[in-house]
């Protein structure tokens, strides 16, 4: 852990530089807009300029969006009294496995589920077991699929949903195997979805 | 009041960030003052106090709670806007329990600091006028 914490603290730095300086590219499009707007008459390209500056600013959310995914990674091995919140490590986690998915070609989906729901695991440790959940899927799938992730309540405990058809055809084998003693030494359960289809990890309580 | 009569204080040690910052709201009728720290910033308010400070939060030197500390114990009617990032979120929190007016996440929209200025400098003028 104490690797994660000395990456993490690293990554926590960089993603906050690369904030600035996504703020003041973000600025100075902004400027440019401005100068456009109050004295662009007569530009020939004034159309096309404005374009580029659209997919400036496009690019900068874009930009913001990972760094603060990344910036949550970062953080993620502390150790926090409340407990993770799992919507919000679920978000982050999923908006960086996005681009795997893709390559893979599916659909990744993190259903809009309860927030506020918290574990008493690390962020790190949730993010990495529900990491490997999602790999078993991946691996599973069929191009074209569709993947949906979802944190629910279940008996007073927060629980990870992954609703991919096919996933039952991992127990036995050692994807699923690993699935379990991670979950297990961490204190989580594992159960098959409703229907038999997908996966439910049941996280552990956070300490009242 | 009129724009051009707002007194705005904007303090980040981002040089190209804020400078961009001061020409567009300059283009929008506001010439703010800009300070590249914290000690400056506090040299700028007792030179002369403004209605509103924009401050970053994450600064070498003098760090931006520090400076809203001792900004609302020398001037309380300044009103402060931090400027947060994402990992700092919570100072942006600790921030308004220290009597910030409101905090806002960079990037910016220019737009919506203008109107928080706003609101920033007629709370002050209400405050005072119940003062």
């Amino acid at each position: 852990m104490r690797d994660a914490l000395f990456m993490g603290r690293l990554t926590a730095g960089a993603t906050h530089e690369m904030q600035n300086i996504l703020a003041t590219i973000r600025e100075s499009g902004g400027l440019m807009e401005d100068l456009l707007a109050v004295g662009g008459e007569g530009f020939a390209h004034a159309e096309r300029f404005k374009k580029g500056l659209c997919v400036l600013a496009e690019q900068v959310e874009r930009g913001m969006a990972l760094s603060e995914q990344l910036n949550y990674c970062a953080h993620a091995p502390e150790a926090t009294p409340a407990g993770a919140e799992v919507n919000e490590a679920m978000r982050s986690l999923v908006g960086l496995y996005r681009r795997d998915a893709a390559r893979k070609r599916v659909n990744l989906v993190l259903a809009a589920g309860r927030t506020g729901l918290r574990t008493s695991l690390r962020a790190l440790e949730l993010m990495g077991l529900a990491g490997l959940a999602l790999d078993c899927a991946l691996a599973l799938l069929p191009q074209g699929s569709q993947l949906m992730l979802s944190v629910e309540e279940q008996g007073g405990l927060a629980v990870l949903r992954l609703d991919s058809p096919g996933y039952e055809a991992l127990r036995g084998q050692e994807p699923f195997a690993e699935l379990e003693r991670r979950a297990r030494a961490l204190g989580a359960g594992v159960s098959a979805g409703p229907g038999g289809q997908g996966v439910v990890l049941s996280l552990p309580k956070p300490q009242a | 009041m009129n724009k051009k009569d707002w007194k705005i204080l904007l303090v980040d040690d981002e040089h190209e960030f804020i400078t961009t910052l001061a020409e567009r709201l300059e283009l929008r009728g506001i010439t703010p003052r800009v300070a590249f720290d914290g000690e400056s910033a506090l040299a700028a308010v007792a030179q002369e106090e403004p209605q509103v400070i924009v401050l970053d939060v994450l600064m070498p030197g003098i760090k931006g709670l520090e400076v809203l500390e001792r900004v609302k114990r020398s001037n309380p009617r300044v009103q402060v806007l931090l400027l947060t990032g994402h990992g700092s979120t919570r100072d942006g929190i600790e921030g308004m329990r220290l009597g910030a007016f409101d905090y806002m996440m960079k990037p910016l929209n220019i737009d919506t600091l203008i109107e928080k200025m706003e609101s920033a400098i007629d709370y002050a003028g209400k405050a005072a006028n119940l003062g």
